[in-house]
């Protein structure tokens, strides 16, 4: 057998489509992840509750001590055990969400640590407090600290995504299992889909540098 | 709702792709570590093919899911005439995988080194090689040491991808026990104690070993702080 360039071509269209829907996928995931984590940061800072506190340790240890994997199948098979019947797309997402929260919440934590007291303490002091504390004080500078960390977990996201697969979700990964099944060629296949991959990460992870630029603190 | 039954029935079983699981990482980890050396090595070189070669694996190996890779290497081998069984490819895309991410730890680890230990090694007349091997790596043993563990767990938690090429390893046998007795709570709950218990074993080993190693060792400012910087960026899935 040759390799034979004509499949690649073939294939694109349809790998492109599966591309976008892989990056809806990890777009959703991580922008529902990053809000979930924000909350519980909030939360965890504020009251600091040892029963709620505890309870957040106790989460980020077991999905970061677990196969993705795993928690796919725990999310896809077991919550129609508990009577909620999700499709394989919300699944997907919400396994993803959940993943990824226990990443992004260490993410934050330590940007968080850079934000100096001080801040806080000033903050108080001006009678500000709640709402405007966070949303314009206080994650405003976490979040930028915390840039290039968060690009790199959304390429890991990205990466994730193709897990999803495994449940029938039709992102890039099953799009060219289901055209290499059918025309038989998955070396051609597989390789143009790997380099689709590696096009999408690369490009993200390459712009950790612009935007940690474009979001710099300007201090006169 | 639990059924306990399944937990005394199947454990043996599980625990058979428990031990699969361990036999393969270890196998991955036996190669990549070598592997991620020489691509450190040739990512530092002076000739542009070996240099250019080596980002190129790295880069590729660390920008694209496993889950491709896995497929990937289980197509490709047979394409070009090699033919081997699940688990022997299965060793050998993890180990690629692990080399890419074992290579820029260790990249990290000899850049921490201060460069005057290089040159002087150089000036008394050591080769190259000689000077790599004697001076510069056992220096960045106690510094590769916590990133290593990391990129270790990650391989733990991303073998449960060889499920999907048929080797037997603790997902797999998780999916299988599953179809037979259609719980998948109990199997799955198994499945994933089983690898925290692993990893949490291993990363409190690891970190026992750590403290011992920085109490002994004495190491000046620069490596300190660039050791928290590779450790702080050591996230891994």
């Amino acid at each position: 057998m040759k390799f034979d360039i004509s499949y690649i071509f073939d294939a694109l269209p349809r790998l492109l489509e599966g591309a976008l829907i892989t990056l809806q996928v990890a777009i959703l995931g991580f922008c529902f992840s990053i809000i979930l984590a924000t909350f519980i940061t909030i939360v965890k800072t504020s009251f600091n509750s040892r029963i709620f506190n505890g309870f957040i340790a106790f989460y980020i240890s077991f999905i970061r001590g677990t196969p993705l994997l795993v928690q796919i199948f725990l999310i896809y098979y077991v919550l129609p055990v508990f009577g909620l019947n999700l499709a394989p797309f919300p699944a997907g997402i919400l396994a993803i969400t959940l993943n990824s929260a226990a990443f992004v919440i260490e993410i934050l934590r330590g940007g968080l640590a850079s934000v100096p007291k001080g801040q806080f303490e000033a903050a108080k002091s001006l009678g500000i407090s709640g709402y405007a504390l966070w949303w314009k004080i206080i994650l405003p500078q976490t979040f930028i600290t915390s840039i290039p960390p968060l690009v790199n977990e959304f390429t890991m996201v990205l990466k994730a995504t193709a897990l999803l697969s495994v449940i029938t979700v039709v992102e890039l990964m099953r799009v060219s299992q289901q055209i290499y099944s059918a025309n038989y060629h998955p070396v051609e296949v597989l390789s143009a889909t790997f380099i689709i991959y590696f096009l999408m990460c690369f490009v993200v992870s390459r712009s950790s540098v612009f935007l940690e630029q474009r979001f710099k603190v300007k201090r006169a | 709702m639990l059924e306990y039954q399944i937990f005394f029935d199947y454990f043996p079983m599980i625990l058979l792709g428990f031990w699969l699981t361990l036999k393969i990482v270890v196998c991955a980890i036996a190669l990549g570590i070598p592997l991620g050396l020489i691509l450190a090595l040739g990512r530092r070189s002076n000739f542009i093919l070996i240099s250019f070669f080596a980002t190129s694996f790295i880069e590729l190996f660390r920008n694209t899911p496993f889950i491709i890779q896995v497929f990937l290497f289980y197509y490709v081998l047979p394409f070009y005439g090699l033919r081997l069984s699940a688990e022997y490819v299965g060793i050998l895309a993890l180990a690629a995988f692990g080399s890419a991410y074992f290579a820029e730890i260790i990249r990290a680890g000899i850049d921490a080194i201060p460069k005057g230990q290089l040159e002087s090694a150089r000036a008394i007349g050591m080769t190259d090689w000689q000077s790599m091997k004697n001076i510069i790596l056992p220096q960045t043993v106690s510094i590769v040491l916590p990133p290593l563990t990391n990129q270790t767990l990650t391989l733990i938690k991303e073998s449960a991808i060889l499920s999907t090429i048929t080797v037997h390893e603790l997902t797999m046998t998780g999916l299988m026990v599953q179809g037979e007795t259609f719980r998948p709570f109990e199997v799955f709950i198994m499945v994933a104690l089983l690898y925290w218990a692993l990893n949490e074993t291993i990363a409190s080993i690891m970190r026992r070993i750590e403290k011992r190693y920085s109490r002994n060792r004495k190491q000046n400012k620069i490596v300190r702080s660039k050791i928290d910087i590779i450790k702080s960026s050591g996230f891994s899935r």
